[in-house]
């Protein structure tokens, strides 16, 4: 009698996991493998589509404009993700304290992170508007520097958009480091006193090994973020200028939306899926051999 | 009386067999306008149910409206009738969704303007659509700055290049700082808009886009020409002349700056007439025509059109509301004739209409003046679109560098532009 449960027990967690599943089914799944589709086919969006086998994705391999923006794309990644990271690391390392003046600057720092952000590009835009009496150049010009065009040189464009990222993504690394600094056992730090380390030797051996998965999930999320910027840039730059601050979404949103190449927009698309997969699995590789030491 | 009662229903039955009964259909239109356009709107659809019974379902949108399109057209979710840009055109023949109008059976079609009609040209001779407003750019300058600095409404590249300068440096509102601009330029290559922008210029200098060998086209970017308007664009930004962000502005950027008094020269089409006499003010504002280049003060022509979709199942009906709309009545409802709201006819299509009757105000005559002697169509190749966004992102490249190498530059669009029209199969050998 007892058996009979147990024989279905295996249903219970997919029975849980099922309305999530339907969703993800409906809204995720079956639209990536639509896109994987249209990525076969010239879109005519009336009439049969035009069967185009792999031609998108060799287009893709040679499309130079596609590669600058794959280039700016990556340097936005490693750049925001090892600043990014670090930064958001010293600021938990200062904020782990528990006092109440600690928790009204964690509070503060963390709104970036809960603001919309067409409302942060916004205030990007005012504080780095490029007249010599805009914010930024207000701010720098008391250390004598001269006034400078920001997000309207070429050259410093995709630095000031990469900052904006920085900015937004501190508080919410913040408060993973600051998750995975509580989950440190206390003891390490008794016994390692009690061996007389000094602050540099505890944050080597005991808190950085026991913060692993912390950075982590830290990285693994800014790969993904990084890879697939699209609001921070569109309502910044839009791209520009000189198409130096392009990314991949960029890319395929104005290959889409503004060409209507929507076979093209969906090959790229799915080539940034296959990697972001890809990337994902590298990563959790990569973090289960470092755990096993 | 029973002889009568029968007599009395084979006359009733007899008067509606002898009068056509018309049922009333929905015609569903979808607009690029916005809710500014409403009142307008709402007043010519009424009026049009007046006069037929049909009704109207409409849709506006401002802003995606593209990407609105594309979506209905892959959903088979189409309305009858799209009034959209007239550069549309080659898009919508390229996704497929427009059918042919028989200009010939068209009522009213005498009555437009020849140049409007070939606005809607496909590159097959046939037209796809039927324009419904026209303009053409001019310049709004900020006539308190420009008279309090003692100097005359510009009428060559010099004049302007010197206005600009003297807004920037001068301190025309005379606040005592350094703290307005000349020229505002939106110069992003967001959809196109550097494209857009330069036009003008490059016309004026005497370049053009591409060249029209018969039906076939060759890219002509690459030319002294086309360099020097591109320069003179590029000068304004290197000055220091242009609004700061320049380089990354759009209109929706560019016109709060004009507005707001930060600078006090705008490029800009009629549309921009209500909106500006309101700020800064009628009084501060006047429009001028284009101070004219090497080759004279061409400027950009365009125009909005109205297209009947291949899935429109009422398109009798659907064309008629199109005839109401550029008949002379729809023309006037159109231009808010008495209205105090924003016109969805800018320059009136129909011949019978007197614009200028209309309007009665010296902006408006500037308008009607510039696009009647010197309104410039972008090139009619099969899908101009592509073209205006890949000659935008050079043409930002090249504004954003004050040393870039411009021949090489324009050599590579060349280059591009020419792969393009060879995609879309117009490419002269």
């Amino acid at each position: 009698m007892q058996s009979k449960p147990r024989q279905w027990q295996w249903a219970v967690p997919w029975l849980f996991l099922a309305p999530a599943l339907i969703v993800f089914t409906w809204f995720k799944f079956v639209p990536i493998a639509k896109g994987m589709v249209m990525s076969l086919h010239n879109m005519k969006f009336f009439g049969p589509d035009e069967w185009v086998g792999l031609a998108h994705y060799e287009r893709a391999i040679s499309d130079s404009a596609l590669h600058a923006a794959v280039g700016n794309t990556l340097l936005y990644v490693i750049v925001s993700t090892v600043v990014g990271g670090v930064l958001a690391f010293c600021v938990a390392l200062a904020l782990q304290d528990q006092a109440r003046h600690v928790r009204i600057i964690r509070t503060a720092i963390f709104i970036p992170a809960v603001t919309s952000v067409a409302i942060l590009s916004e205030i990007w835009r005012i504080v780095f508007y490029p007249a010599a009496n805009g914010v930024a150049n207000s701010f720098i010009a008391l250390f004598y520097i001269p006034a400078q065009s920001w997000m309207a040189d070429p050259d410093q464009a995709l630095y000031v958009v990469i900052l904006l990222q920085i900015w937004k993504s501190i508080p919410y690394n913040m408060v993973i480091f600051l998750a995975g600094l509580a989950g440190i056992n206390r003891e390490l730090y008794d016994a390692a006193d009690v061996d007389g380390a000094n602050v540099w030797r505890k944050l080597w051996h005991v808190t950085l090994p026991g913060l692993i998965p912390a950075f982590s999930v830290v990285i693994m999320l800014s790969f993904i973020r990084g890879f697939r910027v699209f609001t921070e840039i569109y309502t910044t730059t839009g791209g520009g200028p000189a198409g130096r601050t392009e990314v991949i979404m960029t890319v395929i949103f104005k290959t889409g939306f503004e060409r209507l190449d929507y076979g093209y927009a969906a090959a790229v698309s799915f080539l940034l899926v296959a990697f972001t997969v890809l990337l994902t699995v590298l990563h959790i590789t990569i973090k289960n051999r470092i755990s096993r030491f | 009386m029973k002889y009568c009662k029968l007599g009395l229903a084979i006359a009733t039955a007899g008067a509606l067999l002898a009068t056509p009964v018309i049922a009333s259909e929905t015609v569903s239109v979808w607009m690029r306008y916005g809710e500014n356009e409403r009142p307008v709107l709402d007043k010519l659809v009424a009026e049009f149910n007046s006069q037929t019974g049909h009704e109207v379902d409409l849709f506006l949108a401002n802003t995606d409206f593209e990407t609105r399109l594309a979506r209905a057209a892959a959903g088979g979710n189409l309305p009858d009738i799209i009034v959209n840009d007239a550069t549309a055109i080659g898009q919508l023949l390229e996704m497929g969704v427009v059918r042919e109008i028989d200009r010939a059976s068209f009522v009213g079609g005498d009555e437009i303007f020849d140049v409007a009609w070939d606005s809607t040209l496909g590159p097959d001779g046939k037209h796809y659509g039927v324009p419904t407003s026209a303009q053409a750019f001019a310049v709004f300058v900020r006539k308190d700055w420009r008279e309090a600095l003692g100097l005359e409404k510009p009428q060559t590249w010099e004049e302007l290049f010197e206005l600009a300068r003297a807004f920037t440096e001068d301190d025309p509102d005379g606040n005592g700082e350094a703290d307005t601009y000349g020229y505002v330029m939106p110069v992003s290559a967001t959809r196109g808009y550097a494209t857009w922008f330069l036009s003008d210029l490059i016309w004026q200098a005497g370049g053009a886009f591409v060249s029209d060998d018969g039906g076939t086209f060759h890219a002509t970017l690459n030319t002294a020409e086309v360099a020097t308007g591109v320069e003179f664009g590029r000068s304004f930004i290197c000055a220091g002349y242009a609004q700061p962000a320049a380089i990354t502005a759009t209109t929706g950027d560019t016109t709060p700056v004009f507005a707001s008094g930060q600078a006090g020269i705008y490029r800009s089409g009629p549309y921009h007439i209500a909106p500006l006499y309101g700020e800064p003010g009628k009084d501060l504002v006047e429009v001028i025509l284009p101070p004219a280049g090497p080759a004279g003060r061409d400027s950009l022509g365009e125009g909005e059109a109205a297209f009947i979709t291949v899935t429109s199942e009422i398109p009798e009906i659907a064309q008629s509301f199109i005839e109401f709309l550029v008949s002379e009545k729809g023309q006037r409802l159109g231009m808010a004739e008495g209205m105090d709201s924003s016109p969805i006819v800018r320059l009136s299509v129909n011949k019978s209409v007197d614009t200028l009757a209309v309007r009665q105000d010296e902006g408006w005559a500037t308008f009607a003046e510039q696009f009647g002697e010197a309104g410039h169509y972008f090139p009619r190749v099969p899908n101009w679109k592509p073209i205006r966004q890949m000659t935008a992102d050079g043409f930002n490249r090249i504004l954003a560098d004050c040393d870039s190498d411009i021949g090489a530059e324009l050599a590579a669009m060349d280059g591009i532009v020419n792969a393009e029209l060879d995609r879309q199969g117009v490419l002269s050998k």
